[in-house]
């Protein structure tokens, strides 16, 4: 292999490096350089997480051969703050709280920097187009944006240097209260280091082989060839798991690695820590593991019906759990309806989609204690969950929680720490995984599948007298926080709402589907999504507003709910009040006037999105690009 | 992951062409490399092992612009933000801006290039389109017996099918001819799932050169991608409008004749939805770029928006 001698200037600074020829400009920045600033989100260019200057035009530092930076100026996050003083887009990102898990952070700084260099009096509409390329997860955007103007103003002289050092106006402890971030130095700077950021001295690197299969027995695995392989230091699988094997967090149903059976595409089956990353994946392929096809199922209903494939011994009906909530009768109350609406809903698996992938790094410290850190949403329960794992007492595990570049509930799940521990149990050095994109797509808990189906009995004027609700959730292959999930759904299923008499079922089912786990509102999302759908169809029914429908239903003060909890407080009505009176909300049936709404448009709403592409520089007035070039 | 065991970056097109007649045959060219390393990955190829890179992004050729009578040459490593701030190509390849407005984001324009976007050969290129309008020619060099050999033939007999082009493996795309044409409007519709870093579900570019008048259609020029194996240019309906004045009648009449340009696999009947509204509204937007005369526009925006 014919290394490059490269030379650039990164920073500021000359650089001469001996670079391999595959490498590209981000891995030679982050591995070579130990600027771990410029993040790496996708490695195809979609994220943004990496953009990075050269010779002064932002590009992705993912999909550039390092080669392309020889005898080039870069710039990267780290040489913004020059001198230790934050840039004013740096200072604006953490004014305006722009930063939530910083993952994107440093991207969309230097995004928003090229931006205000390109055009110091961008438009918001403008500013978006040209952060185009750069993805966040956390904020909806609106506060980078308004860092981005905060930034433009203060360049163009229109705000004062002290708008940044200035005190919040609203100072105080209530909630809704803007509060200066402490953290966000780190993240708007680059210097934060997440687990995939972290390296140790003579550290390895780990990759997962995977079941390509959604459900079969494992006859037999051979890790002979690959563990000959130069640079292979150490191989795990089931077999190398000392104590009791199982992680879960109502019911232990998932091994470390698959034991026995595969029961989902993506399942992981051994893993290899090696000298580098290419040796650890040449590995994988010299792995051989043969199987025995299962017949398989992928859908919820299918799975509990008599005779469906079995997706674990211990529950021979496929069911995770059931969750029953009875309260009066729903058949009495129906039998009073005046109407009652029938209707089936559906929602679908979700991705968290957090922009750092899964990442984490093990090492045995000088007392023996095996040590991991990762972006864990739990390190107590995973610190317990491990050491019944390995067979260690607990002072010898030691969870380390790193920041966390996004999680919605998807890092809540102990999936890939019990293989590093193993790895860096069995070869004594420190290891280091990170997940591709596409591994922590295809192969992580997802938001639960759903399909409800929902009887409701009304009376002519819009009391709610009776609702019977049924909920299958799609568990896919393990049970991770599915029983949790699922009983989220059936106490908040029926809404907000008093209902007399009211029924609801809420199944979770085994499947050979990706796993489902934790997400963001944990299981009412798809109760919630029924309800109100439903309500406004009975709305168009009874030829109701759907306000006054909801009003005249609301759980209010003195209330009790359905599993019988008393309501010392309720701000349902007053939210309810709140929402349409901003909203302008024109009372009446919403299906009957269409374009003809009068609450439609005007002052505070949003145009659809129009799809439109900025104007076109004009070519006279860009007879010169150079002299355009702003400040920031 | 890709991996190669030697990266080039020759500075001549003699160089480029020797290094690969001196490889083994296992080469490839790179340029802008946005699409080389997202292809290297799971789900697509996988990790692959390129022995010799050669990046022809440096050969002075690759890198030209200039104008050859009627006819502008555009190189092949042109990346797509040229289109959108270089005064020459926005006023005589009128097809390109609104197309490169479009493509990818900001980033990725400084890099991705005309050539790659030509020789990858999507069926869903953006830029393909305005090249069709344009007449597009491309020329292509290669090592035969120790000369350069160079080629040229039009865009559309150079694009086989979804990756496949006349282009032989150790042959390089030079660059692009096209029709100069001032004074044209041009347009370019797209639809995908979001504003930036999208494929096209469907792609138009509409280009149009009124006659004096402003009235009457005097050159229209129709290409449409993404809705078939390769993008076409839609000459039945272009000589519908030649010549005439522009109507609504004709306009209607025209948005009619757009389904037998569908022909993809899949979602054929959104498709289907989408092309003539694409096509009014290309229309509608290149005449008034066309400085048509305001009755005309406005004729033509009532049917795209009507």
């Amino acid at each position: 292999m014919a290394d490059l001698t490269l030379e650039a200037t990164v920073n500021g600074r000359r650089v001469v490096r001996q670079a391999k020829p595959s490498q590209r400009a981000l891995d030679f920045l982050r591995d070579d350089l130990h600027m771990t600033g410029t993040k790496e989100g996708c490695g195809a260019g979609e994220c943004g997480t990496c953009s990075i200057f050269v010779d002064g035009v932002l590009v992705k530092s993912c999909l550039l051969p390092v080669a392309k930076i020889a005898g080039k100026k870069v710039d990267t996050i780290e040489g913004l703050a020059t001198s230790g003083e934050m840039s004013a887009v740096q200072k604006a990102f953490h004014k305006s709280g722009a930063s939530q898990c910083g993952y994107c952070i440093p991207g969309m700084v230097m995004a928003a920097t090229a931006a205000l260099r390109l055009n110091p009096d961008a438009d918001r509409e403008e500013i978006k187009e040209r952060l185009g390329g750069n993805i966040c997860r956390c904020t909806g955007y609106q506060k980078i944006f308004d860092a981005i103007e905060m930034a433009r103003d203060f360049l163009n002289g229109k705000l004062s240097a002290a708008a940044f050092d200035e005190l919040d106006a609203e100072d105080g402890k209530y909630i809704g209260v803007n509060v200066r971030r402490i953290d966000a130095p780190s993240k708007v700077t680059g210097a934060l280091r997440y687990a995939g950021d972290m390296v140790l001295p003579n550290m390895l690197h780990v990759q997962v082989l995977r079941s390509p299969h959604p459900h079969a027995r494992i006859v037999s695995i051979d890790v002979t060839d690959a563990e000959a392989l130069p640079g292979v230091e150490g191989i795990v699988t089931a077999a190398d798991v000392p104590g009791q094997d199982g992680f879960g967090v109502f019911v232990s149903d998932q091994p470390v690695m698959a034991r026995d059976k595969v029961r989902y595409v993506g399942e992981p089956i051994a893993a290899v820590a090696a000298e580098d990353l290419a040796s650890a994946r040449r590995a994988l392929t010299k792995i051989r593991v043969e199987y025995e096809m299962l017949p398989a199922v992928f859908d919820p209903d299918k799975a509990m019906v008599e005779g469906a494939p079995v997706v674990h011994d211990y529950a021979p009906n496929n069911l995770v759990k059931h969750i029953p909530i009875r309260k009066g009768d729903v058949e009495d109350g129906f039998a009073k309806s005046d109407i009652i609406v029938e209707q089936n809903y559906e929602t679908q698996q979700v991705e968290h989609a957090y922009l750092e992938t899964e990442a984490g790094l093990a090492y045995v410290d000088h007392d023996g204690v095996v040590t991991v850190h990762s972006p864990s949403q739990n390190i107590t329960h995973h610190r317990h969950m491990l050491s019944r794992i390995l067979n260690l007492p607990i002072n010898k595990v030691r969870m380390i929680m790193s920041p966390v570049g996004g999680g919605f509930g998807g890092k809540e799940d102990m999936i890939y720490q019990g293989m590093l521990a193993l790895l860096t149990m069995k070869t004594r050095r420190p290891v280091r995984l990170v997940f591709t994109r596409e591994e922590s797509i295809a192969t992580t808990a997802k938001r639960h599948p759903s399909r409800t189906s929902y009887k409701m009995g009304l009376t002519r004027d819009g009391v709610i007298l009776a609702s019977q609700i049924r909920i299958v959730y799609d568990g896919g292959a393990y049970g991770m926080s599915t029983e949790g999930v699922i009983r989220k759904g059936a106490i908040l299923g029926g809404g907000p709402y008093n209902i007399p008499n009211f029924q609801i079922d809420t199944y979770g089912v085994y499947t050979n589907n990706t796993p489902s786990g934790a997400f963001r509102s944990f299981g009412s999302l798809q109760s919630q999504f029924a309800t109100e759908s439903h309500l406004d169809i009975c709305a168009e029914r009874l030829g109701m507003d759907p306000f006054e429908l909801r009003l005249k239903n609301a759980m209010r003060k003195g209330d009790q709910t359905h599993t019988k909890q008393p309501l010392n407080s309720s701000s349902m009505s007053e939210v309810l009040e709140a929402a349409r009176t901003a909203s302008r909300w024109e009372s009446g049936v919403p299906n009957v006037r269409g374009a003809t709404r009068s609450d439609l448009g005007g002052e505070g709403t949003r145009p659809s999105c129009t799809l439109a592409p900025r104007d076109v520089i004009d070519p006279a007035a860009e007879a010169d690009l150079s002299s355009q070039r702003g400040a920031a | 992951m890709l991996s190669c065991d030697s990266y080039l970056s020759p500075g001549s097109l003699g160089d480029a062409l020797a290094a690969v007649a001196a490889s083994d045959g296992r080469f490839r060219f790179v340029a802008g490399a946005t699409d080389l390393l997202p292809w290297a990955r799971e789900g697509r190829a996988g990790d692959v092992h390129v022995p010799l890179m050669v990046d022809i992004s440096g050969v002075p050729e690759l890198q030209t612009i200039e104008f050859r009578k009627a006819r502008i040459w555009i190189g092949a490593a042109t990346p797509f933000q040229r289109f959108l701030d270089r005064p020459d190509l926005i006023r005589l390849v009128p097809g390109m801006p609104d197309c490169a407005v479009w493509f990818a984001d900001n980033q990725i324009r400084e890099s991705a290039t005309i050539g790659g976007n030509i020789v990858n050969a999507s069926p869903a290129g953006d830029g393909i389109p305005p090249l069709l309008t344009a007449n597009a020619s491309v020329e292509l060099a290669a090592l035969r017996n120790g000369v350069i050999r160079r080629r040229s033939m039009g865009l559309v007999d150079f694009i086989k099918g979804p990756g496949q082009t006349e282009a032989e493996h150790d042959e390089i795309l030079l660059g692009v001819e096209c029709d100069a044409l001032e004074g044209y409007g041009g347009a370019f519709e797209k639809v995908g799932h979001r504003r930036s870093l999208v494929i096209s579900v469907v792609c138009l570019s509409a280009m149009v050169g009124m006659d004096p008048s402003g009235c009457k259609f005097k050159d229209v020029r129709l290409a449409i991608g993404g809705v078939g194996p390769v993008a076409r240019r839609m000459n039945a309906i272009e000589g519908r409008l030649n010549g005439r004045a522009v109507s609504a009648d004709l306009l209607r009449d025209v948005m009619l004749s757009c389904d037998q340009f569908v022909q993809s696999r899949t979602r054929q009947e959104y498709r289907k939805l989408v092309a003539p509204g694409f096509l009014a509204r290309g229309l509608a937007k290149a005449i008034r770029k066309a400085g048509a005369h305001p009755d005309v526009c406005g004729i033509a925006e009532e049917v795209a928006h009507g």
